[in-house]
């Protein structure tokens, strides 16, 4: 009995201290710190939906991975400006792009660098006051012994999506947009870097389908864009999309097929997306996407 | 002898952990860590449903995902062993379902389905219980590497 009312007390506490803002600080900060700074054009619901469905921090790097592509460390983001950061407008788009180059390192077994990512992970989530759903101790333990990397992915992974989650259900969507923002321009800078050295069909035709998936992302991002500081972010963005836009996606239809294969029903799509991106699409694509990333990641 | 014993026993220790943690994160981390040799885990879906009233559609929660084209993906579920519902995981585009975790024809239920993508778009994962149970079910996705 007594639990349960304790249990209950530190639940009420900490859920009203959700809505507590740290004194002195800008009201753009305030707004970002606790919940939406504007009521969002696009419904909640629909913002989950969509948010839900951007950023997977290893989807790209596996991508990059299955192509034959070598692990290089020139094209993570450094670490060792976190402290500089002095805005969690910053500190939240920065946990995105950290976020990315994790599943890029966890997918290329990179433990050696993970412990490094993890410990500014942690900081900047600390900061935004949802690192309580980021497991550093564990993580810490995975990779400092070189041990199950499918269980340090798997919590890097988690953790992000545990931190989305919450963000959207305590109406701090804007934060848990900038977060997914970096996770996204994070993922096509790693892609459009390997492809300006390796040339490569595959991945070229993944960076021109980003089309569809940032015109989901911008759509996000428009919704703050009555916040100064949000409509300069989502003014980038909208700049990549502009460049987005002239790729040329058609579709073939087609039912799809199913077999057996290794013991599991297999449903193969043949209904198939068909990207045509041209060299000169990819490089202007390639520019804008490293001006952008660059520019928000030596920002202080 | 006895390694034969084990062999047959691991498609039951495989289905049966499908079914043993309750509903809470345990069950997601189960469910997260058994999805086969070679994948990743990308993303989780709970669904807690209430009974369904009789001649009236099973319960159902909704989630939608972004799928890209090039990706392997494997769909899981496992349901919560303290309540009796058995939970369905089925993935459709906008215009047709192109999996199940359950097989109405023939009754058959699999804990995964495998999805090849070739289009990139915005796709929809209903979970709900077999014949309107209550039950609690984590659905997985997870990529194929």
């Amino acid at each position: 009995m007594f639990y349960r009312v304790f249990i209950t007390l530190i639940t009420i506490i900490f859920v009203s201290c959700n809505g507590c803002v740290d004194s002195g600080k800008n009201p753009i900060e305030e707004s970002l710190n606790t919940k939406d700074s504007q009521t969002p054009v696009v419904g909640t619901e629909e913002m989950g939906d969509v948010i839900d469905n951007i950023g997977s921090p290893v989807e790209w790097a596996n991508m990059i991975k299955q192509n034959g592509v070598q692990f290089s460390k020139k094209y993570l983001a450094p670490t060792d400006n976190i402290d500089d950061l002095n805005t969690q407008f910053r500190q939240a788009l920065a946990l995105g792009i950290l976020g990315a180059d994790l599943g890029y390192l966890n997918m290329y077994s990179r433990t050696s660098s993970i412990l490094q990512y993890i410990s500014s992970i942690k900081e900047l989530s600390d900061e935004l006051k949802i690192g309580q759903f980021f497991d550093f101790e564990t993580l810490k333990r995975l990779s400092t012994n070189n041990e199950n990397l499918d269980s340090l992915t798997y919590i890097s992974v988690s953790s992000f999506n545990k931190m989305d989650k919450y963000l959207r259900e305590r109406n701090r969507g804007n934060v848990s947009a900038l977060i997914v923002s970096g996770l996204w321009l994070e993922g096509i800078y790693l892609a459009t870097q390997v492809t300006k050295e390796i040339p490569n069909a595959k991945i070229s035709e993944r960076i021109g389908e980003q089309k569809i998936v940032l015109g989901l992302l911008v759509l996000i991002l428009n919704n703050y864009s009555k916040d100064p500081v949000f409509k300069e972010f989502s003014d980038y963005f909208n700049k990549i999309y502009e460049e987005l836009k002239k790729v040329d996606i058609t579709y073939k239809v087609g039912e799809p097929k199913s077999i057996v294969k290794n013991g599991i029903m297999t449903i193969e799509q043949t209904e198939e997306s068909i990207v045509k991106i041209t060299p000169e699409q990819l490089k202007s694509i390639t520019i804008i996407v490293e001006q952008t990333r660059n520019k928000l990641v030596n920002a202080k | 002898m006895s390694r034969i014993f084990f062999l047959l026993l691991i498609p039951f220790l495989v289905l049966s952990t499908k079914a043993l943690a309750q509903c809470n994160d345990q069950l997601v981390n189960d469910c997260a860590l058994n999805g086969g040799d070679n994948v990743t885990y990308i993303k989780d879906f709970k669904a807690k449903l209430a009974k369904g009233k009789r001649g009236s559609p099973a319960p159902t929660a909704q989630f939608s995902m972004l799928l890209n084209k090039g990706s392997h993906y494997r769909f899981g579920i496992c349901s919560a062993v303290e309540y009796e519902g058995k939970g369905v995981l089925q993935l459709y585009d906008a215009e047709r379902m192109y999996g199940s975790t359950y097989d109405f024809t023939t009754g058959k239920e699999s804990p995964y389905f495998d999805f090849l993508c070739k289009k990139t778009a915005v796709y929809q994962i209903f979970i709900y219980f077999q014949d309107g149970l209550e039950g609690c079910a984590a659905g997985i996705v997870f990529m194929v590497r």
